[in-house]
């Protein structure tokens, strides 16, 4: 195998590595924020409320990323009146996709905390926005993670689907060089290592938390 | 704004036959995909070490690498080792082997969903380790991952969207191509996503139908769909949060 070309190219890919974990943190933070306000909304009462986040969450999970990147990036080049930065396209789309997953998980770890909490609280005289903040929200915390995390490594494999837009991460930055030198077994190798660095880790953790919680 | 609907929807033929493409691809897939995460569930659990490391190998290295890369080695990488497949047979092996990966946690987490005593008594029973997968443990096991199967061949649907990039001319490709030629991005991609909509309310749909003529008692509401049903609350668990 050619490591020379590895060697020569090892720049190039981790300053495109660079800009995944950017994309992916971007990213991460966005799809919480809008996870976290989705699936609070879901568990919420007021009727048409609940049906927006619903028909939120089933459209993207119904339909894949390549479809939300493509509308965000022409979406934005049409009504901004000029090209956004890929940069911002992609982490939007991404954000927008992955909030419709993260959405249910905190809806399932919301609807997990027991009634009786809420009821207390507000005996106690805490506002809504209080119970939600100090005492349901934390209480999720156990059942959300694990599933959140595993959410976060979807979310940091997905940031190569920015490639449909054109957007240069490490898939793309991966994928010129193949062009440019017809190698592609030791490129391909070295992408999937970097990815793998990331992912596996964090496999790990979710696996050895899943298991605590699964026996309610 | 109605006449661009109208030069949009004459390209509909188009789109349908690419819909009838994804569709293909995603079932060819999918049944790839049950096979290897049958076979790779059954290699973690075997006693032979070779076997359980190379399994486990391959589950970790497909879960935690993304999807586009694989089918990039496939339809690129794999040519040097002379085995050259056409776009759509590589982007279906490319899915089925992904989606084989996260089924075999899927699989393995249904055959340990078993109860022990069960094995136990059907080899008191008699019952060879062969037969008592097939007739005691596989059914009880089948209930278990039943919907987390359905989650994982929504899974390989979306997934056939990223074949784009190795030009398949599937729903995505597709609208990107009429997009560019017609420029009206809303109407195009809008009338791709409704019908990749219909695509997975459909799948699921088929195979809550399915769910219920396969068990007694019959699964209900495997996946929740679009339109509202009346069901009772769903205890989503982590393993189809994951999947």
């Amino acid at each position: 195998m050619n490591l020379e070309l590895i060697w020569d190219n090892l720049p190039q890919l981790l300053k495109a590595f660079l800009v995944t974990l950017e994309l992916s943190a971007v990213s991460i933070a966005g799809s919480t924020a809008i996870g976290l306000v989705v699936g609070a909304l879901r568990t919420s009462r007021v009727p048409v409320v609940s049906q927006l986040a619903r028909a939120y969450v089933e459209i993207f999970r119904g339909s894949p990323l390549p479809i939300t990147l493509l509308f965000v990036y022409f979406g934005a080049a049409l009504y901004l009146g000029y090209s956004v930065e890929l940069f911002v396209a992609s982490a939007v789309g991404l954000s927008i996709y992955h909030g419709a997953y993260v959405a249910e998980i905190f809806r399932s770890g919301i609807e997990a905390v027991p009634t009786g909490q809420r009821e207390a609280a507000q005996t106690l005289g805490l506002s809504p926005m209080q119970t939600f903040r100090y005492v349901v929200l934390p209480q999720t915390r156990r059942i959300v993670f694990p599933p959140l995390i595993g959410q976060y490594i979807s979310l940091i494999k997905d940031t190569s689907i920015a490639f449909v837009i054109g957007m240069v991460e490490l898939m793309k930055a991966g994928q010129a060089i193949v062009d440019r030198t017809a190698e592609p077994v030791p490129v391909y190798l070295t992408i999937a290592a970097l990815y793998f660095v990331i992912c596996y880790p964090l496999s790990l953790w979710v696996r050895r938390n899943e298991r605590k919680i699964v026996p309610a | 704004m109605l006449y661009q609907w109208r030069s949009v929807l004459e390209y509909l033929p188009d789109f349908l036959r690419a819909m009838g493409l994804t569709l293909w691809i995603t079932l060819l897939a999918f049944a790839l995909a049950l096979v290897c995460g049958l076979g790779a569930a059954l290699a973690r659990n075997s006693k032979n070490a070779v076997l359980r490391l190379g399994a486990g190998a391959y589950v970790e290295i497909v879960r935690n690498t993304p999807v586009l890369l694989q089918i990039f080695v496939v339809f690129f990488a794999l040519p040097s080792f002379g085995l050259r497949m056409d776009a759509v047979t590589a982007g279906t092996v490319a899915i089925g082997v992904n989606v084989g990966g996260y089924l075999c946690e899927v699989f393995r987490a249904g055959i340990s969903s078993v109860a022990r005593a069960q094995r136990e008594a059907a080899q008191v029973l008699g019952l060879s380790s062969r037969q008592a997968f097939i007739s005691v443990i596989a059914p009880q096991a089948l209930r278990n991952v039943y919907p987390a199967t359905v989650n994982n061949l929504i899974q390989v649907l979306l997934g056939t969207s990223l074949l784009t990039a190795i030009a398949v001319p599937e729903l995505t490709g597709v609208a990107t191509v009429i997009n560019a030629r017609t420029l009206l991005f809303v109407q195009v991609f809008a009338i791709a996503l409704v019908l990749y909509l219909v695509l997975s309310n459909a799948l699921s749909f088929a195979s809550g139908l399915l769910g219920r003529v396969l068990f007694k008692p019959p699964l209900e509401q495997v996946r929740p769909g679009l339109w509202p049903v009346r069901r009772a609350r769903t205890i989503t668990t982590t393993a189809e949060v994951a999947a």
